[in-house]
């Protein structure tokens, strides 16, 4: 039949219960088997033969738990899901906005955290940025046993060849009281395309309200996203104005090349990004009352 | 016509909107998806080459495979201004992913497959990219045997040579001395612009079936006709044995104004005798989309102090890509809008289609003129701060008046900018004044812009059927635009004083209608209107005829109207319109007339054109565009924050259609202006390759855009109409560069203002254009371009 | 292999292959070609097809993991009373022109009216992030969005009262 040649069973996919079926699977399937979360970024380009282990039906893996002081997502919630948790919790209000301004609404009610933090070749991860600022670790699980990681070293370690074949659980970020986190993206529109930089800011205040324990991450402007120490280190102590922070991030500037793409020249990642310091400096004051 | 006569049912809803919202209107692509062999082309993968071996013989072999097909099977030339195209690269590859070999098999899949089996060697060549490059002497040539293409199109004077593919002249007045006269300030300013992407949601698409000795061709096309004849020629087959039909159609703006994807999916099916489904996937219909053409503008003005413009020269040239097709007719368009909307004392202007190593461009909306008009209006703002000169005043007194000439001597009539400026100053005057102290970049800009009807040949069929009601058969595309489903219906009622829902509109078949250019060019309410028009004239006179032997009263105290014909004055003493196509049955038989309609011509100076296909423009359209923007300094992105169009329509036969027009127009204008960008790679490939990087306008980057018809400006379009489909886009481009450039106060010569090229212009990180047009400045017209051994000159 | 997916209220049989997207097995395998091939990356909305309620784009979907749940396509939308009224609201508008983008904007703005009943201008674009339509300039889309608000609000009312 006509039909029947269009589609050559190429590929299977396989639908295991428990995230630990999930990992016996991909051990012995080794390098035949992918794991498959939304679909989002996999099936841009043509599924390819093989096998796929899909995690759509492990309930486990959806879960997000808000506690007094932490926070727990499981990799397979999607970007919609972890939105709506998050609604209304002031100091993760820039997790909420990394996972509600990504993308547009029909992808983010697919798109799962684990797949967007675990795409290595995708530079422009809201998500990414946002739980770097945030400190999180997430939990992987190897046909070896359970693993824990800071993200940023996971963030490293998942472009390892060590990294084939593990299941990420979920990602976990501790709530400190007086802290609060902030995302400041830019897309080249309102909104719809990749964001080409963005800045997440975590930050304490003292009691002159004073930026403390300030945490900055920057995704999109290189291949991953990172840390950026030495504005940290300036920042801290500054009141949060947008011209310190705008003075502030100047300073350090020098310490990203951004990436060249067709979208944008490198130059112009790097060059926006005391703007986007400036207005994550501003949600952060706007969240504590400090406008 | 008076413009007072009453025109019934001004707002006539479309009687396609119902099923495309619920998904029930089958486009080609959704015929094609189902029930045919599906076409895949394979595609060079170098931009310049010599083919060493194509051998198809395995891929023939490949499982599920029904044709193959290579140059051999479609040896003929074509274009359009000159035969310089094969359907297949032979011998020679010009631009990479042009097609070497097409494969119909019973899934795309197995189709893809055979083209990896295809034996293909090709050894590489040197290219150019640019057009600099191309005009540089001793650059490779795209076409080493241009001098043994066929010209189709006759023209006085054009110039042709080596990568020239063709140079089309203006030249009124005595420009030399007017830039040597002691009085004139001269601004000199250089622009330039990239491609544009139709991105139409449907891409183009054919299914070709061969039965009883002829093709047919379901085709998702602008213009049918156009389909029937390259196709024809391209396989060297009669045209009578083509037949195109075309649907409903997902979006055209152009990229389906020619023919370019129908004769692979006809080749195939003649080789099979299956019928064949093409439908590109979008990286393929962007990488083979015939764009709107990059171009570089070089323009100088000799102006005096009171502003008056004693002498202006431009060279313009466009990229036509490896082959000519469109880009050699619309060098002709240079003389119409860049050399426009503003009286010129004296002027030369020379604008020139160049052959590179790139994919062939083509047709969009407002062809040309979109980055004319954002050359010509950004170097009039150049000129008013050169003199001192409020720009809104400069316009004043220089835009064109009734009796003034345009660039090649043809004579406007009526004052037509010059209220619409009004208008527009007026409508600014109302809004509410927007608030400027929140750090970003305020500007604005009012710009004019002139463009025209592509009239052009058209035919149409009415009948007059038993019910009364009428069908109107004509080769017209309904493509989004609405003239189908509207404005034809519309004409055709008032004709026949019937309501525009008894009017039944054919779907473009070449076997039932006549000729037709296309739809395109704002012509077809216009074109097919007064073809309409012509047809229903011919009903007319035979129901009147008819009815004043049955009703004794002399045809001329009758009237048509309500489905009805009645004594004029005594509404109801007569009969209706079903009982007389009735009565007809059995005196006359069916009643039906037909029409056709041609350009009048209007005339040009003699001598002041050469190279042209258009000499004069029969129905000019203007339109005065003003906006305000702000931008970030710290990102360059811009944001529009109003945008008005007063819009010289003619007549408005559906003001509801031309705002719908206006709005979509402008919107892809923004695109064009703001978003839209393509660059290319170092293998002459486009680096954008779907909606995520080739970004188009989305809802939040919109502003609803406020819209003043002007009516009452000559046409000679049925009922006073005039196309208004293409011309909202025209001088989008114009305003919002304008405007930002006041905004940040620093010239824009390049569109798109994409943020980062904002802000390299705003951190000084931009070097000024430098245009270089070797041996052209001062433009003069008759010295040989490069490598030209002939310059082509038949008498038109 | 055979699937068998659910969808407008009955089941509907296949042999794709399990990766081969939801949106093309409508089109290709089952007649279903309201939703459209357009993008294929998720960025244009056009094959947006109601998974469990909410409008996802079918062209990121490997069809086998669209097994068990209920599919609502555009053919399906046509009894929806909310997206009747959004219809209508378009036809009153004059906002279709080619028509390809429709099936999708119907799909978002359907949603949209019912979770978020008492919505603006603002609300809709935002909403209309993953829909691209290239014809209409998009402001009467978001007007018969508003205006088919306006109308269910009404409706709701007068059911009320009655
Ligand atoms: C139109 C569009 C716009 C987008 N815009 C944005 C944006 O603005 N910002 C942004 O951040 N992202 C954006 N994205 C990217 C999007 O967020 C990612 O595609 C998505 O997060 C991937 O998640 P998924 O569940 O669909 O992953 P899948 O496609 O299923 O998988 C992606 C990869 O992750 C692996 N993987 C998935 N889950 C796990 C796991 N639990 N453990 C280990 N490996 C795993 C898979 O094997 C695969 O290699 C956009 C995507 C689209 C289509
Ligand atoms: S085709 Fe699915 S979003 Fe474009
Ligand atoms: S109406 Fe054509 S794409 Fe929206």
């Amino acid at each position: 039949m006509h039909n029947a040649e269009r589609w050559a069973d190429r590929t299977t996919i396989h639908l295991p219960a428990t995230a630990g079926a999930a990992v016996k699977l991909l051990g012995e399937l080794g390098s035949e088997g992918r794991l498959l979360a939304g679909g989002t970024w996999l099936m841009r380009a043509p599924m390819t033969s093989g096998h796929y282990i899909a995690l759509a039906g492990i309930a486990e893996l959806r879960q997000i738990e808000i506690g007094q002081d932490r926070l727990r997502i499981g990799a397979g919630a999607s970007h919609a899901e972890l939105a709506l948790a998050l609604d209304g919790l002031d100091d993760l209000k820039g997790l909420a906005d990394a996972a509600g301004g990504a993308a547009n609404p029909a992808i983010r009610r697919r798109a799962t955290v684990g797949g967007n933090l675990c795409t290595t070749a995708f530079a422009a991860s809201d998500l990414a940025s946002a739980l770097l600022a945030a400190e999180a670790e997430v939990t992987l699980i190897t046909p070896a046993g359970t693993l824990r990681q800071e993200l940023a070293i996971y963030l490293d370690w998942r472009r390892t060849s060590a990294a084939q074949h593990h299941l990420l659980q979920h990602v976990e970020v501790s709530r400190r009281a007086g802290r609060r986190l902030c995302h400041a993206r830019l897309p080249l529109r309102r909104a719809g395309d990749y964001p080409v930089a963005m800045v997440s800011l975590a930050a304490g205040s003292d009691r002159q309200g004073r930026l403390a324990d300030v945490v900055v991450a920057v995704g999109a402007v290189e291949s991953q996203a990172r840390r950026w120490p030495a504005l940290e280190r300036t920042l801290t102590g500054q009141l949060p104005c947008r011209s310190a922070a705008i003075t502030c991030a100047q300073a350090n500037l020098c310490q990203f090349a951004g990436r060249e793409g067709p979208e944008v020249p490198g130059w112009y990642r790097q060059q926006v990004l005391p703007e986007l310091v400036a207005r994550a400096v501003a949600q952060w004051a706007k969240a504590g009352g400090q406008e | 016509m008076n413009l007072k006569t009453p025109f019934p049912d001004p707002v006539f809803a479309r009687r396609d909107a119902f099923d495309k919202l619920r998904g029930r209107t089958r486009y080609t692509v959704d015929e094609a998806c189902q029930g045919h062999l599906q076409a895949y082309l394979l595609r060079a993968d170098v931009a310049s080459g010599e083919i060493l071996r194509l051998d198809v013989s395995a891929a023939r072999k490949m499982p599920g495979v029904r044709a193959v097909v290579t140059a051999s099977d479609a040896p003929h030339r074509f274009g359009i201004g000159v035969a310089d195209q094969r359907l297949f690269a032979t011998g020679r590859v010009r631009y990479k992913g042009e097609p070497l070999a097409a494969i119909a098999a019973d899934t795309l899949e197995q189709a893809k497959a055979a083209a990896l089996a295809v034996d293909v060697v090709i050894r590489p060549l040197p290219a150019v990219f640019d057009m600099a490059g191309a005009l540089a002497s001793g650059a490779p040539l795209v076409h080493p045997d241009w001098a043994t293409h066929e010209v189709l199109l006759e023209t006085r004077g054009a110039g042709r040579g080596g990568n020239l593919a063709w140079e089309s002249q203006v030249r009124r007045g005595d420009v030399d001395a007017a830039f040597s006269r002691p009085d004139v300030t001269i601004v000199e300013s250089a622009f330039r612009v990239g491609r544009q992407i139709h991105m139409q949601l449907e891409p183009r698409a054919a299914i070709a079936s061969y039965a009883d000795g002829r093709l047919h061709l379901i085709a998702s096309t602008q213009a049918p006709w156009t389909v029937k004849n390259v196709t024809a020629r391209a396989l060297g087959l009669s045209p009578a044995r083509v037949r195109v039909t075309a649907p409903a159609v997902g979006g055209g703006f152009g990229a389906k104004y020619g023919c370019t994807i129908e004769p692979y999916a006809a080749a195939l099916a003649l080789a099979c005798g299956k019928s064949v489904a093409l439908v590109p996937s979008r990286a393929e219909e962007m990488l083979s989309c015939p764009c709107r053409e990059n171009a570089d503008i070089l323009i100088r003005s000799a102006v005096t102090r009171d502003g008056r413009i004693a002498g202006r020269e431009a060279v313009v040239l466009m990229d036509c890509g490896a082959y000519g097709g469109e880009q050699i007719y619309l060098t002709t368009m240079t003389a119409h809008t860049l050399g426009s909307s503003y009286r010129l004392e004296a002027v030369r202007l020379v604008s020139r289609a160049v052959y590179t190593n790139t994919a062939p461009n083509g047709a969009f909306r407002a062809c040309n003129g979109v980055y004319n008009i954002f050359a010509l209006e950004s170097h009039t703002d150049e000129i008013c701060q050169a003199i001192g000169m409020d720009p809104v005043e400069f316009r004043r007194r220089n835009v064109l008046g009734d009796g003034d000439l345009g660039s090649t001597g043809q004579v406007f009539q009526g004052d037509v900018l010059g209220p619409m400026l009004e208008k527009m100053s007026q409508m600014r005057s109302k809004g509410a004044t927007l608030p400027s102290d929140d750090g970003r970049l305020y500007g604005r800009a009012t710009t004019v812009g002139t463009w025209f009807v592509f009239v052009g040949p058209s035919a149409a069929t009415v009948n007059l059927n038993p019910d009364g009601s009428a069908t109107l058969v004509t080769a017209g595309v309904e493509i989004g635009q609405g003239t189908m489903m509207q404005s034809l219906p519309q004409i055709v009622a008032a004709e026949l004083g019937l309501s525009p829902c008894d009017v039944v509109v054919h779907q473009a078949d070449t076997d039932a209608a006549g000729f037709d250019v296309g739809v395109g060019g704002g012509r077809t309410t216009v074109s097919l209107g007064a073809a309409a028009v012509a047809a229903c004239t011919e009903i007319r006179q035979k129901l009147l005829a008819l009815a004043a032997r049955l009703l004794q009263a002399p045809a001329s105290e009758l009237s048509l109207s309500q489905g009805r014909i009645d004594r004029v004055g005594h509404p109801g003493t007569g009969m209706t319109l079903a009982s007389l196509a009735q009565e007809a049955m059995q005196i006359t038989g069916p009643i039906s007339g037909s029409g056709a309609f041609t350009r009048p011509g209007v005339a040009a100076m003699d001598g002041c054109a050469a190279g042209h296909f258009l000499e004069a423009v029969d129905i000019p359209v203007f339109a005065v565009h003003d906006c305000d923007v702000a931008v970030d300094p710290a990102t360059g992105q811009v944001e529009v924050l109003r945008y008005r169009v007063v819009q010289d329509v003619g007549r408005a036969l559906n003001p509801s259609a031309i705002h719908g027009q206006i709005q979509g127009g402008v919107v892809q204008g923004l695109g064009y202006a703001l978003h839209e960008e393509v660059t290319l790679a170092e293998d002459g490939a486009f680096r954008q390759a779907g909606f995520g990087s080739y970004r188009i306008p989305l809802a939040q980057d919109v502003v609803p855009v406020e819209i003043e018809l002007h009516e009452g400006a000559p046409s000679i379009g049925p009922w006073g109409a005039k196309g208004a489909g293409e011309v909202p886009i025209l001088n989008v481009g114009a305003a919002i560069a304008c405007a930002v450039s006041r905004a940040i106060g620093v010239r824009v010569q390049e569109l798109p203002l994409t943020p980062p090229h904002v802000l390299a212009l705003l951190q000084g990180r931009k070097p000024a254009l430098q245009l270089h047009h070797p041996q052209d400045w001062p433009a003069r017209p008759g010295t040989n371009p490069p490598h030209s051994t002939a310059a082509v000159s038949v008498a038109g | 292999m055979i699937g068998q997916l659910w969808i407008n209220g009955e089941w509907c049989r296949h042999d794709a292959d399990p990766a081969a997207p939801l949106h093309r097995v409508l089109r290709e395998n089952l007649g279903l070609t309201g939703s459209k091939d357009v993008c294929g990356e998720g960025f244009c909305g056009a094959c947006l097809v109601q998974l469990d309620g909410a409008p996802i784009a079918a062209c990121l979907v490997p069809v086998a993991l669209a097994e068990g749940a209920q599919i609502v396509t555009i053919e399906g939308l046509d009894q929806d009373p909310v997206a009747q009224s959004l219809m209508a609201a378009m036809e009153a508008e004059d906002a279709v022109q080619c028509g390809m983008c429709f099936p999708g904007m119907v799909m978002t703005l359907t949603h949209l009216l019912k979770t978020c009943p008492t919505t603006d201008r603002e609300k809709v674009k935002r909403a209309l992030a993953g829909n691209i339509c290239r014809c209409t300039g998009y402001e009467r889309i978001v007007s018969a969005a508003c205006r088919a608000a306006k109308d269910l609000v009404a409706a709701d009312a007068q059911k009320v009262v009655a």
